[in-house]
């Protein structure tokens, strides 16, 4: 079968992308043949024991594997700091290879009838799981990246799953027929099977990269328990630790109990290691359909936090109902209440803890991932062993009280799944960085825009009038905008330009055009002049009768009306100044309209608004005339948001409004924007969008209502589908999706942390490939469900076919759902 | 104003012959030129002013918006061979404060080849 075929048949079952198949098919493999003799070794373990001890001695072999799996610990750890990561696994599996054959010449050819042996054997058998299993995840994060494997966990579950169920079905037909010692031969036969595709799962990858694994997972380890100290030292482990722990006792309480009441209903070993080899095969086989239709579902649909706290909710309940049942019935209770323990371990459980881990730095993640799942998950088993053993063979307390304790870990697992999700987060974000700021905000930080914009129109205006000069220097001034370096430019006294022999716009014949005149300016007592003969009535009626020639219907010459238009800024507004604005506001000249402008910004009269928003619709005065409406304030809010929603206004007009109203900032003019988004008309949706994105990194404060904003999103999302599955001939597929997107996270912006969602827009769009995993992430676990279902396949690492494939498919589902008049959370989008 | 676009591996350069001002605008404005090529996919802009004779407070707003459109997505807006007269007040203006000047095409395409 080609590669292309293996592909599309993976990607039937699991989430397997081209180029991926190989290796996901391989790590299918490696935990199927580590877990089939591992389902031989554990019913063979447990029957080989009651043949040598009574329950009550049931906590000895936990114990034992307690005290001594930190050996095992630390002989990983120093093989995995010191070997290549291949050498290390395959000596580990050779190892055990022998041990399995030993262990069955001992008790079938030699007959030693030691009882002792079987509490070595069942050390080994711990010390082979916990090591084999560790060695697999270490594998799949060896070959694969996080995004990748969080895909893929579920997929190589499933085998894990698929192989104890072959191990345990073995046990379960064959323990009678050859007896419970025989069964140990087939465990070697599978781990040489295991050798072959772990060194083809490191096949492709070099030496250097696996010596780089291998001294990059020692690197500054002190010791054998630097993986403790880690795990110290660092809030988001230690309470992972404590909720694993607390697993673990849960976990270990109930397994004893589930033998004790085993022991009493199969007294001999062979029967005993069918009915453990039946338990186990169906446990698995539901846990298997539980991986298979539920896992992924319920991981994708509720996010890890669902996937954390199903099974102490529901061994809660089963804890407590152990009183129900009567002694000869106590089976029942032990085979449903070690079902679900087991059977969400291996598949839900096991698949949300896995994810637990993508936050969490590689470099430490090894270290701390092997103390957890085999140094502390051993602990805590032996922690449960001893209170058994305290409880149940020192003290006599019934078995069924035993559940009492069960209680109360479960109570604190549950407190430690509801601490741990809130710093998964934490972390998680934390890892994520700005990559740039918003453009608005380096602007308005680094200069002063209006001044800017002051300096060029004194420039120009120096070339066409020495009126217009002279008024705008003053504005400068009044300003404090003249600085020496200013002077110095408008003197033509820097050197630079003197030796460039300037043109008429910075110099005139090599001498300053009125030279001096600045400091007269910059005078304080001559502002006060200036603003004294601007009041006086004879100045008013003199000036009045020129700019009624200028202004009026005889239209003086360009420059006139521009003076003109200037001036009456600065004048007291009289109804003669008003009619006078009013005609130069529909001047043709955009450069009257500009001075037109800014004099109407400062008069701030209402009669002239209906002008100022007109002008909006041309784009030589759009600015000027944003600014002046601007300067108006929240006062004009209403006459704003009515133009904004009348469908007859130019649509140029319309789209400049939103910016207007994103400078207010204020709560109003948030909602008449949301209230037009909702509307809904599509060729303002970007300036509306944007504008409400300024308010929210203004305006934190400003309150967005979800269901007003989710149904924008979702027409968002819909319309980058849309320009996915249309785009244009020659046109990158991304471009237009670029926008589309870019607003998405603008109207998440609205109703998440802003901060965040800005911070994950910025790493999916610029991020390394670990930050863009934490970004998807973030959304995964930040967003709710029924935007999330449809944004992420627009923004995950897929290949294209495959993204337009899935988009196709949401593409439908999304237009379905805009039909729904019912639509949960507001109004139906468009 | 005269603008042509040339695309030089992912920059598209906007060679501007003329004075970027209100009263001497073409058809489009440079902004949304710039809005359009941003919209096809391009995310890093230069604007070459070797022949711009001089800018009004129109054509700074354009230059402002450009470089904040081009920004917001991530992408990188830089300006060449400005006229030293122009370059100083730009200066005076703290407009360079803000944008990203080259003395040459050469150097500001290196430029772009830098991480953020």
């Amino acid at each position: 079968m080609t590669e292309d075929r293996i592909s599309r048949t993976l990607s039937r079952i699991a989430d397997v992308r081209p180029g991926e198949s190989r290796t996901a098919l391989l790590l299918f493999l490696y935990f199927f043949l580590i877990t089939f003799p591992a389902y031989i070794v554990k019913p063979v373990k447990v029957s080989l024991f009651f043949v040598s001890f009574s329950d009550r001695f049931l906590p000895l072999p936990y114990l034992l594997t307690a005290l001594l799996i930190g050996f095992v610990v630390g002989l990983n750890l120093k093989l995995l700091r010191t070997l290549p990561r291949r050498r290390f696994i395959s000596l580990s599996i050779a190892f055990f290879i022998a041990g399995f054959l030993l262990f069955w010449l001992l008790w079938v050819v030699l007959k030693v009838n030691w009882n002792g042996l079987s509490l070595i054997y069942w050390f080994w058998s711990d010390a082979f799981i916990a090591t084999s299993v560790t060695q697999f995840w270490i594998a799949v994060n060896d070959v694969l990246h996080p995004h990748q494997a969080k895909r893929l966990v579920g997929f190589f579950v499933s085998g894990g799953l698929l192989g104890g169920l072959g191990g345990a079905l073995l046990a379960w037909n064959l323990a009678r027929a050859i007896g419970t010692e025989n069964l140990l031969l087939f465990c070697p036969a599978v781990l040489v099977l295991t050798l072959i595709v772990v060194n083809l799962v490191y096949a492709d990858r070099s030496a250097e990269d696996d010596r780089g694994a291998a001294a990059n997972s020692g690197r500054g380890l002190a010791g054998s328990f630097e993986g403790f100290h880690i795990v110290r030292k660092n809030r988001y482990l230690l309470l992972m630790a404590g909720m694993l722990g607390a697993g673990a006792v849960v976990g270990n309480l109930i397994e004893l109990q589930f033998n004790t009441i085993l022991r009493w209903q199969f007294p001999s070993p062979d029967p005993r290691t069918a009915f453990l080899g039946s338990f186990f095969a169906a446990l698995l086989l539901i846990s298997y359909l539980v991986q298979l239709f539920g896992t992924g579902r319920i991981l994708r649909r509720f996010g890890v936090r669902a996937g954390l706290i199903v099974a102490p909710v529901l061994l809660l309940a089963g804890a407590a109902s152990i009183f129900l049942f009567t002694t000869a019935s106590l089976i029942v209770w032990a085979v449903l209440v070690k079902g679900t323990d087991k059977g969400l371990e291996n598949s839900l459980s096991q698949s949300a803890r896995e994810l637990l881990y993508l936050p969490v730095p590689a470099d430490i993640k090894y270290k701390a991932k092997m103390f957890l799942d085999m140094f502390l998950n051993k602990f805590s088993t032996a922690l449960g062993a001893l209170l058994f053993f305290l409880f149940y063979a020192v003290l006599h307390v019934g078995l069924a009280s035993i559940s009492i304790i069960t209680i109360v870990f479960l109570v604190l697992w549950l407190l430690l799944v509801r601490l741990i999700f809130g710093e998964y987060l934490g972390v998680v974000k934390k890892d994520l960085e700005r990559r740039w700021e918003d453009g608005e905000k380096v602007v308005a930080e680094r200069m002063d825009v209006d001044s800017a914009r002051l300096v060029f129109d004194t420039l120009q205006s120096r070339e066409r009038s020495s009126v217009l000069y002279a008024m705008n220097l003053f504005d400068l001034v009044r300003k404090d905008k003249l600085t020496p370096e200013l002077r110095e430019v408008l003197a033509g006294k820097n050197g630079e330009l003197r030796a460039r022999s300037m043109d008429s716009l910075l110099d005139v014949g090599g001498e300053s055009f009125f030279a001096g005149m600045e400091d007269v300016l910059a005078d304080e007592e001559f502002g006060t002049q200036i603003k004294e003969v601007l009041e006086l009535e004879a100045y008013r009626n003199v000036m009045g009768e020129h700019l009624e020639k200028a202004a009026g219907e005889g239209r003086e010459s360009e420059v006139e009306r521009m003076e003109a238009a200037k001036l009456l800024g600065m004048m007291t507004p009289e109804p003669r100044v008003i009619r006078q604005l009013d005609r130069l506001l529909r001047d043709p000249s955009p450069d009257v309209l500009n001075y037109a402008l800014e004099s109407a910004a400062r008069l701030k009269l209402k009669e002239l608004i209906p002008l100022i928003v007109r002008q909006l619709g041309n784009p030589l005065t759009c600015q000027v005339a944003r600014d002046a409406l601007a300067a108006y304030g929240g006062r004009i809010l209403g006459v704003l948001a009515r133009n904004l929603e009348d469908p007859k206004q130019d649509i140029s007009v319309r789209r400049a409004l939103p910016e207007v109203l994103a400078r207010m900032g204020t709560q109003r003019a948030a909602d008449a924007l949301v209230a037009e988004l909702v509307n809904g008309h599509e060729e303002i949706d970007p300036e509306i969008i944007e504008a409400l994105y300024r308010i929210r990194s203004g305006t934190p404060g400003v309150v967005f209502k979800e269901k007003r904003i989710v149904p924008a999103i979702l027409t968002q999302v819909r319309m980058g589908f849309t320009a996915l599955l249309e785009s244009r001939p020659g046109e990158a597929p991304g471009s237009r999706l670029a926008f589309r997107i870019k607003r998405v996270f603008d109207l998440l912006s609205l109703i998440y942390p802003s901060e965040d969602i800005v911070k994950a827009y910025q790493n999916i769009c610029r991020g390394t490939r670990k930050s863009i995993d934490y970004s998807l992430e973030l959304l995964d676990n930040v967003v709710r469900k029924d935007i999330k279902e449809f944004l992420l396949p627009l923004i995950e690492d897929l290949p294209p076919e495959e993204r337009i494939r899935r988009c196709r498919k949401l593409y439908k589902a999304l237009e379905k759902k805009g039909r729904d008049p019912d639509l949960k959370g507001g109004p139906a989008f468009r | 104003m005269i603008i042509k676009t040339r695309d030089k591996g992912e920059v598209v350069i906007f060679d501007i012959e003329g004075e970027i001002r209100r009263s001497d605008l073409s058809e489009t404005t440079l902004h949304e030129l710039v809005k359009d090529r941003l919209e096809s996919g391009t995310r890093n802009i230069l604007f070459n002013f070797e022949k711009v004779e001089f800018i009004d407070s129109f054509g700074v707003g354009e230059i402002l918006a450009s470089y904040i459109s081009t920004h917001n997505l991530g992408g990188k807006f830089k300006l060449a061979r400005i006229s030293k007269k122009l370059y100083l007040v730009f200066q005076v203006t703290m407009l360079t404060k803000v944008l990203e000047i080259f003395d040459n095409e050469e150097s500001a395409l290196q430029s772009f080849l830098t991480p953020r």
